[in-house]
């Protein structure tokens, strides 16, 4: 069965995503929306908009910096790289997560 | 690559022109382009490719939060400003230009009136004279019936310019690009109307050092000068209506937002006046001017001389404008 995730279920969870990307090495916008396609099978297709506005509160939180780069082409992209604080916060996320599964799990069997 | 760039800008044009907002719209732009060229790179058709990148950017409530815009698009009601289309902005502009060339025909027959009562009086017979002074009052009439077409055929788009309602970027830049391309066309017809008005005077003094002139000669040549003067500012006026057009529909979308990235020029030099009294004369300043014309040209019947009011005219509302008026902006 094919099914698209509704963008509300992962509202609280696109931070975490991102987070996960960002540990491996500093992204751009698009490049990490590429990634979540390709991840989730293109079951989850993160909106631009989503991403961007993840990004801006992501940074004013302190979990995330962002910085410069040229790319070949002469084009200039906004990078992101996770910091300390970000790396806490993931974990944190991911407990989060841990508990979450657990609880709604409880309540779902199949008819 | 352009649907896209239109229709974010669309998505962005009423919103105020703040760093955080620029920010945000190059971001996302980047990332529309990123996307629209892997999928072309993919092996999709252009068409698909737009359909895939727009139906996938989400809406702008979304970054409201991070831009601080958050109330201004909880005020915007977009039913309270409709959209001017292309095709609307080409039929207006079109109006405008045909009904400015009226205005200027209005404005040409007013200034041409007294050339019938000129040449009859010079021809000496009396049937010559009265149908000299019936032509005066004939092209006057004419004059002020193309004026009052036009203004009542203009009317219909009051409601367009005067209540708030914005252009789309796609016909804004239209609009821009159909302006700067004009201003050549305009050039040529300002410096042909100033060249016609300052040579009027040519065939009067020429035909005035000849030895042997007679009073037909004379006659002719003054009322020359009006047929020039006239011609010269049909031109002027005429174009200048057009770019006044283009100069509306770019002045709708209102200063500061992302929409008004075309203003039009035109709003340098909209005043108000604080003073109820001036404003007051001053709404009612080239009618009146007319009028004085009229009164003091045909009471003492020296056209040659009473056209002197129009430059001083002109000059005298620059001065007001400059000390009392305040800018609209």
């Amino acid at each position: 069965m094919h099914m698209n995730i509704s963008s509300d279920v992962m509202r609280g969870y696109n931070d975490t995503i991102i987070l996960y990307f960002l540990l491996e090495a500093p992204s751009y916008g698009y490049e990490i929306s590429h990634r979540i396609r390709e991840l989730s099978e293109e079951k989850y297709i993160i909106k631009e908009t989503t991403l961007y506005s993840a990004f801006t509160r992501l940074e004013k939180n302190g979990y995330i910096e962002s910085f410069y780069r040229t790319a070949e082409n002469g084009k200039r992209r906004t990078y992101y790289k996770i910091t300390d604080t970000g790396r806490q916060y993931y974990q944190e996320k991911c407990a989060e997560w841990e508990l979450t599964k657990e609880v709604i799990e409880r309540f779902i069997h199949q008819i | 690559m352009e649907t896209i760039k239109n229709y974010l800008e669309s998505m962005f044009a009423a919103l105020p022109n703040t760093p955080e907002v620029l920010k945000a719209k190059y971001e996302l732009g980047q990332m529309m382009e990123d996307k629209y060229t892997e999928l072309i790179e993919a092996g999709k058709a252009e068409n698909e490719a737009v359909g895939i990148v727009i139906s996938e950017f989400g809406n702008l409530d979304e970054v409201a939060d991070a831009l601080g815009i958050e109330t201004i698009l909880q005020q915007q009601e977009p039913d309270n400003m409709p959209l001017l289309g292309i095709e609307e902005a080409r039929e207006y502009i079109a109006d405008a230009g045909r009904t400015g060339f009226l205005i200027g025909l209005g404005v040409l027959l007013c200034i041409c009136c007294p050339t019938g009562a000129i040449i009859g009086g010079v021809m000496g017979n009396e049937v010559a004279g009265a149908v000299g002074i019936a032509a005066l009052f004939l092209f006057i009439a004419a004059g002020v019936g193309l004026f009052i077409y036009s203004s009542v055929h203009m009317s219909r788009y009051d409601m367009i310019l005067k209540h708030r309602c914005r252009i789309d970027y796609g016909t804004a830049a239209w609009v821009n690009e159909q302006r700067d391309s004009y201003r050549s066309t305009r050039a040529v017809f300002l410096a042909i109307g100033v060249i016609l008005c300052i040579l009027s005077v040519v065939p009067v003094s020429v035909i005035g050092m000849l030895e042997q002139e007679t009073e037909e000669m004379m006659g002719f040549s003054a009322a020359l000068i009006f047929v020039l003067i006239g011609i010269g500012v049909l031109m002027i006026i005429a174009s200048s209506q057009r770019v006044d057009a283009y100069n509306k529909l770019l002045n709708l979308n209102a200063p500061g937002t992302v929409g008004s990235t075309y203003r039009g020029s035109g709003s340098d030099d909209e005043v108000y006046y604080e003073n109820k009294a001036v404003d007051g004369i001053m709404s009612v300043y080239w009618p009146t001017i007319t009028c004085i014309y009229l009164i003091w040209s045909f009471l003492t019947f020296r056209w040659g001389f009473t056209w002197i009011i129009w430059p001083i005219a002109a000059v005298v509302e620059t001065l007001i404008k400059r000390t009392l008026g305040r800018k609209i902006s």
